[in-house]
């Protein structure tokens, strides 16, 4: 086998890693629950309560719902996403097998690098089911509020995918360097839910706010959803800066995970 | 000298590289080839230049052998070569400037007491961690500028071995298998038969007793088809029945042509399984090689009873063949420079007016040498 094949992940490495996350029942489970079970449980009572009284409860679907649902399955999916990602860079560790890996001479950095297509090709789909659901409960229970336009419906599915994508990306390289499954969701949750939320609300921190990955996705959110799916103060960037502060973080989450994935005595 | 073949499209190594061929062969060889004769591989697995033959290197039949394996094999015959090995720990030195030589076609058991340094020089070896100084040599390879080439043609067990406890036991061996290449899929089903375990195959891990797993982690192992196998404490969990069906393993694996070096404690086990040794003491190689020689090289002692032990320990320490005299139950074992001097030894005892009820000179053993040359006996004394 040549150098570069041994450094580079193949089908079967990725295939592999995918096995090891979608054989843990309580995983999958949780991912579910996050994901397309929050669109269900919240679709479903929204339209029972609005069946039952239709003069206090609106339809469940529309732009607003749209925005308020998809809110919600962004920051549920960072979540989960987040517990996939330090459970993927973290897994091999925690069961002593990364070791077993090590000694077949395969690279490391092969090992480290399969296991971020297999990961995302796990949640990934979770992510894009409960988004499909939201999207088509938000047009046929429109009712009288405006239906989402496809061109929405598209750009909103695609912030609420990146939002997901982003954080397993920090939490994966987190659990790399960390080597502690719950170390690294802890910081991650605490990062994404407490303290963005509490820094973005420093007025006098200016610009350094957005430096936060958090006030960066919060302006990518469709200008058409307007507030209901922000949660934070307007902080405004250009979409250049945007993607320049998650670029820089998913990188850098990556490069130490990696570094130190590939570095440590095991 | 070394010559290295790349040999044509007959079939791929294991692990997806091309065939090749590495022979320590005489002078000869080479003047054939530099009168541009041509070689052919006869029926009994000997080159022949076509136009004459010569006599292969004796251990060239090693190397034919390896190469029917698609094998590479080590010009010197010696799969493990390690030269002023060492790692430090801050200022602790774990392994201390070893020299190890493994030949091929052997176990080979690297026997030391617990915090020896077993570990840590195995898990050197295999890229686990980095050396501080010295140089290593795996299957005639050098580690670390070529360990890649050289792991994927060994398999090996550190500490004891680990799983996906919530997969079963052939979903482990395919996720090693995915690391190692397409061959070792193939493997994976034979592997499981060799070690027994192919009924308990899609059972998840966490049901496995220990025995098991330390079996599933020799499948592990095998899937590479492995020239060399590094066990660290592989007798650990087993049972007596498994570590009778763990020797047996052994031998079948080195009856094939290839290598297993194992790391223990159990002096006995290793004594029983292996055919070369090293003693290794408080992170150095005191003393290494066949079993048999060490075994001779061993000091002679002899264990003796008398009315009164006592008076028999003075008598017999101020003897000038005595070396050490220590307590034997109910009696005294006694190291003697000389075995020839037992029936002086006799004499001056029942001439003191002793009744000598036993006096047994001891085959030298394993156990006594390895006692002989580290700390213990020391502590001891």
């Amino acid at each position: 086998m040549s150098t570069l094949a041994l450094e580079l992940p193949n089908r079967r490495l990725i295939s592999a890693d995918l096995l090891k996350l979608r054989k843990r029942r309580g995983l999958v489970l949780v991912t579910a629950l996050l994901t397309i079970g929050v669109v269900v449980i919240v679709n479903a009572v929204s339209e029972t309560l609005h069946l039952i009284d239709p003069m206090k409860h609106g339809p469940v679907g529309g732009v607003t719902m749209l925005g308020h649902i998809s809110w919600a399955i962004a920051a549920l999916a960072a979540v989960a996403a987040a517990i996939v990602g330090a459970l993927a860079g973290s897994g091999d560790s925690d069961a002593g097998v990364y070791r077993e890996l090590a000694v077949t001479g395969r690279s490391r950095l092969s090992l480290f690098l399969s296991r971020i297509p297999a990961a995302l090709a796990f949640v990934v789909p979770f992510v894009a089911v409960a988004y499909a659901l939201e999207a088509g409960a938000s047009v046929v229970f429109a009712g009288f509020h405006p239906q989402p336009s496809t061109y929405l419906l598209t750009v909103t599915g695609l912030w609420v995918m990146l939002s997901a994508v982003f954080y397993f990306l920090l939490a994966y390289g987190l659990a790399s360097v960390t080597g502690s499954r719950a170390y690294s969701i802890g910081i991650v949750l605490a990062f994404r839910l407490a303290v963005t939320p509490l820094i973005a609300q420093i007025a006098s921190l200016g610009v350094v706010r957005e430096l936060l990955p958090g006030v960066a996705l919060d302006n990518l959110t469709p200008t058409a959803l307007g507030t209901a799916a922000r949660q934070g103060p307007t902080i405004g960037m250009s979409v250049a800066a945007t993607a320049a502060v998650l670029v820089v973080w998913a990188a850098a989450a990556l490069v130490v995970g990696g570094w130190r994935d590939t570095s440590r005595d095991t | 000298m070394q010559l290295e073949l790349r040999l044509p499209a007959a079939g791929t190594h294991a692990n997806g590289g091309p065939r090749r061929l590495v022979l320590g062969l005489p002078p000869l060889f080479f003047g054939a080839l530099a009168e541009g004769r041509r070689l052919r591989l006869s029926e009994e697995g000997r080159f022949i230049p076509q136009a004459q033959k010569f006599r292969l290197a004796p251990d060239a039949h090693v190397g034919v052998a390896a190469y029917r394996r698609g094998m590479t094999t080590s010009p010197n015959n010696l799969v493990v070569e390690t030269e002023g090995l060492t790692k430090r720990f801050g200022h602790r030195t774990v392994v201390d400037d070893v020299r190890l030589a493994v030949p091929r076609g052997v176990a080979f058991g690297y026997l030391g007491p617990n915090g020896a340094g077993k570990t840590t020089l195995i898990r050197t070896l295999l890229g686990l961690t980095s050396a501080s100084d010295g140089e290593m040599r795996l299957l005639g390879l050098p580690v670390p500028a070529r360990r890649a080439e050289a792991l994927a043609r060994v398999g090996a067990i550190v500490e004891e071995p680990r799983f996906h406890g919530h997969l079963t036991g052939r979903e482990n061996l395919e996720i090693v298998a995915a690391a190692r290449g397409r061959k070792a899929y193939e493997l994976i089903d034979s592997s499981l038969e060799e070690v027994g375990l192919t009924a308990r195959a899609d059972d998840r891990v966490k049901t496995y007793s220990l025995g098991m797993r330390q079996r599933l982690g020799i499948a592990r192992c095998l899937i590479a088809d492995p020239e060399l196998l590094i066990l660290d404490e592989p007798m650990n969990g087993l049972d007596p029945a498994g570590i009778l069906e763990f020797r047996g393993f052994v031998r079948s694996f080195v009856g094939r042509g290839r290598t297993i070096v194992l790391s223990s404690h159990l002096l006995d086990e290793v004594e029983k399984t292996c055919d070369y040794i090293a003693i290794v003491d408080q992170g150095k190689i005191v003393v290494q090689g066949a079993i048999a020689d060490l075994q001779a090289n061993g000091r002679p002692s002899a264990l003796i009873e008398t009315g009164e032990t006592a008076r028999t320990r003075t008598l017999v320490a101020a003897h000038p063949a005595v070396e050490l005299v220590s307590d034997n139950g109910n009696g005294l074992r006694v190291t003697l420079r000389d075995v020839d001097a037992l029936p002086d030894l006799n004499r001056r005892l029942v001439d003191a007016g002793l009744d000598v009820y036993r006096l047994e000179p001891i085959k030298p053993s394993l156990e006594q040498r390895f006692l002989e040359v580290t700390t213990r006996l020391e502590n001891a004394a």
